[in-house]
């Protein structure tokens, strides 16, 4: 069933944004009738106006998914599955052929040779200009000049139409009539081209580790596919073309010979150290320029454009033989398409970085398999599950070892027979250490209920202590004044700069994560409880007080329904920023936890894997939020109705 | 109005037009990344702009801080060569699927340690003690692949560790803390931390006969070395003759020092540990059929991930631009 799920995850993704599509339009439809419905009574800025409108959100939820399909070409894989895979095979082509375009103007601005003439002259001209003369004997610099010269005179030599040699000629003539036989064959269509055995039986676009199944399942596929076979044998043949000349190889010789001549002087004279270096270094530089001339590479300025001209029709070929493909490139798939890489074809631009909803579902599914050894989990740790936790583990956690180091009498001792028999003292030491089996309870386990317990510690003692300290400094003037400069001294740093210092003040474990989220949660806290408390209306106060409440009693019926409002926004605030600094949480010493996930994945560059943290962070914070709402309507139902 | 949606109309088609149409343009500048705090002999020629004379155009460098941020800027188009890049970044982008490959090899040096807390007479003889204890391991890196080898070479059941993921700075300070009873680092000054408190497992005469060592690659972006092969292979005989001009003399180090950020004692002692290969032995040793390049690359990514073999990995490792 799962395998037949992950198989057709093109036609489920088809199946859902279809439906998407109907809730988006269907939603608007109700929304606009409802508001044109609604037109009369609606009251800008009143809140009980505005409830309801489920049909919004629906809208709101279907667009973000449908562009989420769209822009990491979901809706292209989902109706035009086997795109991806035709893509690939032009996209070989074009990388088969890439050595030959490259010197050629398609793409660039202009042809190699004219690159290169214009490189190596300028740096001639600059070798010449700063001939070190001081070092050299005149006879040598007029040498290195002519060398110099003879190197600019080669590329005049092979810039020329009239030396280049017949054979180069009709190397590129070959080289052009095979291109556009491969034009040619493009242009009469993939008629009776079939995909092998092999290539059919790959698995799916997207459905493993490689992305883009690399074999043609088309016929146009497998056209494409074959001739970039015969173009990855044309630019072979492409690459050894050199041009040559009579003319040129006489100037190469001599100069070569003028350039050992020099550098055998470097070697038999006697030099001071630095003067030699020197010289090494300059001849050495003469000789780089002229070794990057001599192996004819710079063609005259007409002898490509046979090829140029060829390349280009191909490229048109190309381009018609695509047909429907092209429309689908341009529509569903944003970004700069398929590239053939070494080893695999892979996605470009938005694809390449926005993983499909399908294949984070994929994903997410295979994180949350409890079964570790088929797979699932991540790290050796599940994602959530539960397991057995042994009671003495929980006593050992509660009882400190040091107590039983301060009972009397002394631990046992192995025997002479090499026994050990243990005393109460190794017994109780057993138990404080939780090695004894007391039964087991069950408990949540796994990354997800780390993260939320940590989240949730954090949060209660935030609440629990920030909550009572706010209210006071909201009703106290000595609360007040004493404990402002320390809250506001800290309360504005960033979390992430206490990070190195809580590592090393509470080590690895949880309670230096739960400490710094706590800090978050507490000030935050603070701050909400005594605006709220300072907030009470005076004659509230006054009233209760002069009907006769005692100081405890104003607390508890006046003042803390007063601040409720406050504080319940507060607690909706540090959840989100708890979360938020989760991830630089268990940064610091990562076991598990969706941080922990979410820095590994990093490291690795899975994208699919950072994306499933991002939604399962944001889905978690949601639900507390949605959980706080409820609390919130059902503690201060009169909120906003003063 | 109609004027107006026209207008917006008639923009945005020329936006679109003009971003569809401005494809790459031949280099007139040439991209590098490196690392900061990792001295190498060619920080000379970078200083004295050697590249730029003889390669014929601008070489900008830009310094990164990991390997993976370097792979993101390759990707985004940003970066042609990666000078110096880890091993185990430039695996995990090939297992990605991304255009790049290996041409060269930067450095061959000793494998990270792994530091094992003093006080607890624990060592290479007595490693399986090490079984049940806390090791801060920063995933996914050369240290995390020497751990594993070493764990391997001395027979320790890794399944019965507390593995903590850290960064190097991180795992110093936990094993000064005591939090973590072995610590993985990588890195001048983090090692330099851990050896205050810890002893590496192995010695290098250790690593060296187990055959545990790691290199640092040359990559670049697979466009880049189709369309301009001619300024690659300079790149890679400049930085092979800077290899070659390689003394240790003191200017040179405190040129290099200069360049890298770090003082001349810690650049000395950082570098005394790092093998540069002339071009013919790189082709020799590590590019040649079942090359040490191959090899390495391929148990690296099997480590790494169980569903790549290393055989594609292989492909993308060209040593032609070499000779």
């Amino acid at each position: 069933m799962l395998s037949w799920v992950s198989e057709e995850r093109a036609f489920i993704a088809a199946v859902v944004i279809i439906l998407l599509l109907l809730c988006f339009t269907i939603s608007i439809f109700i929304g606009v009738k409802q508001t044109a419905f609604r037109e009369k009574d609606e009251v800008f800025g009143d809140p009980e106006r505005t409830l309801g409108g489920w049909y919004w959100t629906i809208t709101g939820v279907s667009s973000v998914l449908l562009l989420w399909f769209y822009f990491s070409w979901g809706i292209g894989r989902a109706f035009f599955p086997e795109a991806g895979n035709e893509m690939c095979q032009i996209a070989k082509l074009e990388t088969a052929i890439a050595p030959i375009t490259a010197t050629l103007p398609i793409n660039t601005r202009y042809f190699k040779s004219t690159t290169l003439t214009r490189r190596n002259s300028e740096q001639l001209e600059i070798l010449l200009s700063s001939m070190p003369t001081s070092i050299f004997t005149k006879i040598e610099q007029s040498e290195l000049i002519e060398i110099i010269e003879n190197s600019k005179a080669i590329i005049g030599v092979f810039s020329n139409q009239k030396n280049q040699s017949k054979e180069s000629v009709a190397f590129l003539k070959k080289i052009s009539s095979d291109i556009r036989k491969l034009s040619a064959e493009l242009r009469l269509g993939f008629d009776g081209y079939l995909p092998t055995k092999e290539a059919l039986a790959q698995p799916n676009w997207g459905t493993t580790y490689i992305e883009i199944p690399l074999l043609p399942i088309t016929s146009k596929g497998v056209l494409f596919d074959s001739i970039s076979n015969q173009a990855s044998i044309i630019t072979k043949t492409f690459l050894k073309t050199r041009n040559n000349s009579d003319a040129g190889d006489t100037l190469i010789e001599s100069t070569k010979k003028k350039i050992s001549l020099l550098k055998a002087t470097n070697k038999s004279s006697v030099f001071d150290e630095d003067i030699l270096i020197r010289r090494k270094a300059y001849v050495k530089a003469v000789e780089r320029i002229f070794k990057r001339l001599d192996d004819g590479t710079i063609f005259p300025p007409k002898a490509f454009d046979g090829l140029n001209y060829a390349v280009t029709d191909l490229f048109t070929a190309i381009d018609e033989t695509k047909g429907g493909l092209k429309l689908i490139d341009t529509l569903f798939v944003p970004g700069a398409g398929v590239i053939k890489s070494r080893t695999q074809c892979t996605e470009q631009g938005s694809g390449r970085w926005l993983p499909k909803p399908t294949d984070v579902i994929a994903s997410f599914l295979k994180l949350a398999n409890p079964n570790i050894e088929a797979g699932g989990g991540y790290k050796g740790s599940t994602l959530f599950w539960w397991k057995w936790l042994p009671i003495a583990d929980l006593i050992g956690f509660i009882i400190p070892d040091k107590i039983i180091d301060l009972l009397p009498g002394e631990y046992g001792r192995h025997s002479d027979t090499g026994n050990f028999q243990s005393n109460y003292k190794d017994n109780l030491l057993a138990l404080a250490q939780g090695d004894i089996y007391l039964g087991s309870i069950p408990m949540l386990d796994g990354h997800i209920w780390d993260s939320v317990f940590r989240v949730l510690v954090a949060l209660i003692l935030g609440i629990g202590l920030g909550v009572p300290l706010g209210i006071y400094m909201g009703v106290s003037r000595f609360f007040k004044s004493f404990f402002d400069p320390i809250i506001e001294l800290y309360r504005p740093v960033p979390p992430l700069a206490w990070a190195p210092l809580i590592l090393t003040i509470f080590g690895i474990n949880d309670d230096g994560k739960i400490f710094l989220l706590f800090m978050v949660a507490f000030a935050i806290m603070v701050i909400s409880a005594r605006t709220g408390a300072s907030g009470t209306q005076l004659s509230k106060i006054r009233a209760s007080h002069s009907l006769g409440a005692s100081n405890r009693q104003i607390l508890r019926y006046v003042i803390l329904p007063n601040a409720l409002p406050e504080i319940l926004t507060g607690i909706r605030i540090s959840i989100g920023v708890c979360w938020g600094t989760l991830v630089a949480a268990e940064m610091l010493a990562g076991t598990t936890g969706i941080g922990f996930i979410e820095n590994v994945a990093r490291v690795v560059s899975n994208y699919e894997l950072i994306w499933v943290t991002i939604l399962i962070m944001g889905l978690l914070g949601l639900a507390f939020d949605i959980m706080m709402r409820r609390i919130i309507n059902k503690t201060i139902p009169w909120r906003g109705k003063g | 109005m109609k004027n107006l949606i026209k207008k917006v109309t008639t923009a945005v088609a020329t936006t679109v037009t003009l971003a569809a149409t401005s494809a790459s343009y031949a280099a007139d500048s040439v991209n590098v990344a490196f690392f900061l705090e990792w001295g190498t002999p060619n920080q000379i020629s970078k200083v004295d702009k050697a590249y730029d004379d003889a390669m014929g155009v601008d070489v900008n460098w830009t310094d990164f801080s990991t390997g993976v941020q370097m792979t993101e800027a390759m990707l985004a188009g940003d970066i042609d060569i990666a000078y110096s890049q880890g091993l185990a970044p430039f695996v995990t982008a090939i297992q990605q699927g991304h255009p790049l490959k290996m041409v060269g090899v930067a450095m061959v040096y000793e494998a990270n340690d792994c530091f094992v807390k003093n006080g607890l007479g624990i060592d290479s003889s007595n490693a399986s003690e090490l079984e049940g204890k806390t090791v801060a391991v920063p995933l996914n890196t050369m240290a995390d692949f020497a751990f594993k080898s070493y764990m391997n070479a001395l027979n320790v059941d890794m399944s019965t560790m507390t593995i903590v993921d850290q960064a190097p700075a991180d795992g110093a300070k936990s094993l000064a803390d005591g939090a973590v009873d072995m610590a993985c680092i990588f890195g001048g000054n983090s090692s330099k931390a851990a050896g205050e408190v810890g002893t590496p497992i192995m010695t290098s005469a250790q690593k060296v006969e187990m055959g545990i060592g790691s290199f640092d690659v040359i990559s670049v972006t697979e466009k880049f070395a189709t369309e301009n092969g001619d300024l690659l292979r300079t790149f890679l005989d400049v930085t092979a003759e800077a290899n070659a001009a390689w003394k240790a003399t003191d200017a040179q180090l405190a040129k290099v020092a200069a360049d890298a950020g770090m003082s001349v004692a810690d650049v000395t002692s950082q570098m005394a540990g790092m093998i540069f290969m002339t071009e013919a032995d790189q082709l020799k040793n590590y590019f040649g059929k079942d090359g040490i390049a191959a090899s390495a690359a391929a148990a690296l990514g099997t480590l790494f991930s169980d569903s790549s073999d290393g055989v594609t990995i292989a492909k993308t490792i060209d040593g032609s631009f070499l000779d």
